[in-house]
């Protein structure tokens, strides 16, 4: 009877169109997110990225989707993202040391110097903390995912035993 | 009870936190008190300076010389393009001490230029046009964030979307909490749901 319970009911219609849209909704998500000019920030394509990931985990289990996004990699992501903001801001205090204003310039210089201040501010903003923010937003949203399905499936296992 | 010995990465760890503290106190030692003026979002966008020849006696008297009216029309800022027209009766003219808070604003002495737009909402004057006397010359400036915003955003910050430099530029500090927000939300969530051994 657990075991009923723990497989899964396959469906190849489902899992033949997830594993087909899954990479559009990533790509789709990673679009959104990156560039200065573009149409969204790093919140919306974070929100993209990590529903793409839920999709798929929804589909193919808790388990086969762990594969996919291990607990290393999640945590990695969601620090790493808050470091890439933090740290495009402190570089540009430390690089300026003036006024403690966001992207104050002549900051980062290895950019700025063949970019320009106005291109290396616009660097910072499309490549650093959009895809901080985005890191962070799609890893939190994923983890609490994958929280919430486990207590579930523990409840459940408690109910019986 | 005998104290552990500090391994290597606490020392580092410690190291760099401690040079962290002292970032943070020489930034904020430097912070203005209630913003910085000099920042992009509170400078005025400079125009054209002209002579004053007489144009201050008519700027008291509350009319926009015509030498000024034409000029400004001819930079662009005209009915053509959409921007609110310098009638006669469409605007009014308010001088301004130095150093007086004029809506909120700390004033540096001069002469506002404030536009009826009619808007159904905020159906109050704006200010447009702000002119200062400088060494018998008057300088015209137009103020205010949404105008610098629109002309500025592109030559100081290299995008082209100006959202995306008020949040992740002249706003940044903003965006740095809500990511910080969302970061704390799921710690918080990983020490509520989530049973130990289990990763």
């Amino acid at each position: 009877m657990t075991q009923l319970k723990k497989t899964y009911k396959r469906d190849v219609i489902i899992e033949l169109t997830t594993s087909l849209m899954v990479p559009f909704i990533l790509l789709f998500g990673l679009y959104v997110m990156m560039g200065s000019g573009g149409t969204g920030g790093g919140f919306q394509g974070g929100t993209i990225l990590s529903a793409g990931f839920i999709l798929y985990i929804t589909v193919f289990g808790v388990v086969k989707g762990r594969e996919k996004m291990p607990e290393s990699v999640n945590a990695f992501f969601k620090s790493f993202g808050l470091f890439l903001f933090n740290g495009a801001g402190w570089m540009c205090i430390l690089f300026s040391l003036a006024a403690a204003q966001w992207l104050n310039m002549p900051a980062f210089w290895p950019v700025s110097d063949f970019m320009g201040i106005a291109g290396s501010r616009s660097f910072l903003i499309a490549y650093m903390i959009d895809v901080g923010v985005g890191l962070t937003v799609m890893a939190a949203f994923v983890s609490q995912f994958f929280d919430l399905a486990w207590k579930e499936d523990d409840e459940m296992e408690g109910d019986e035993g | 009870m005998k104290t552990p010995a500090m391994k290597p990465l606490t020392i580092s760890g410690l190291i760099t936190a401690l040079l962290l503290i002292a970032l943070s106190i020489y930034v904020v030692e430097d912070l203005p008190a209630f913003g910085d003026e000099n920042s992009p979002a509170n400078k005025y966008v400079k125009l054209f300076i002209i002579d004053e020849d007489g144009l201050v006696e008519s700027l008291n008297a509350g009319v926009l010389p015509s030498k000024i009216k034409i000029k400004i029309e001819e930079m662009g800022f005209n009915k053509e393009e959409n921007y609110p027209t310098l009638e006669e009766g469409n605007y009014k003219i308010e001088r301004s001490e130095k150093g007086s808070l004029e809506g909120g604003r700390l004033s540096e002495g001069g002469w506002d230029v404030l536009i009826h737009e009619g808007e159904i909402f905020y159906n109050e004057p704006i200010r447009y046009y702000f002119i200062k006397e400088i060494d018998r010359n008057l300088t015209v400036c137009r103020y205010n964030w949404p105008v610098r915003a629109n002309e500025r955003t592109e030559e100081e910050t290299g995008t082209t979307n100006i959202v995306t430099a008020g949040l992740a530029d002249y706003r940044g500090y903003d965006t740095m909490g809500e990511e910080t927000v969302i970061l704390t939300g799921a710690i918080c969530v990983i020490l509520l749901l989530r049973r130990r051994g289990r990763l």
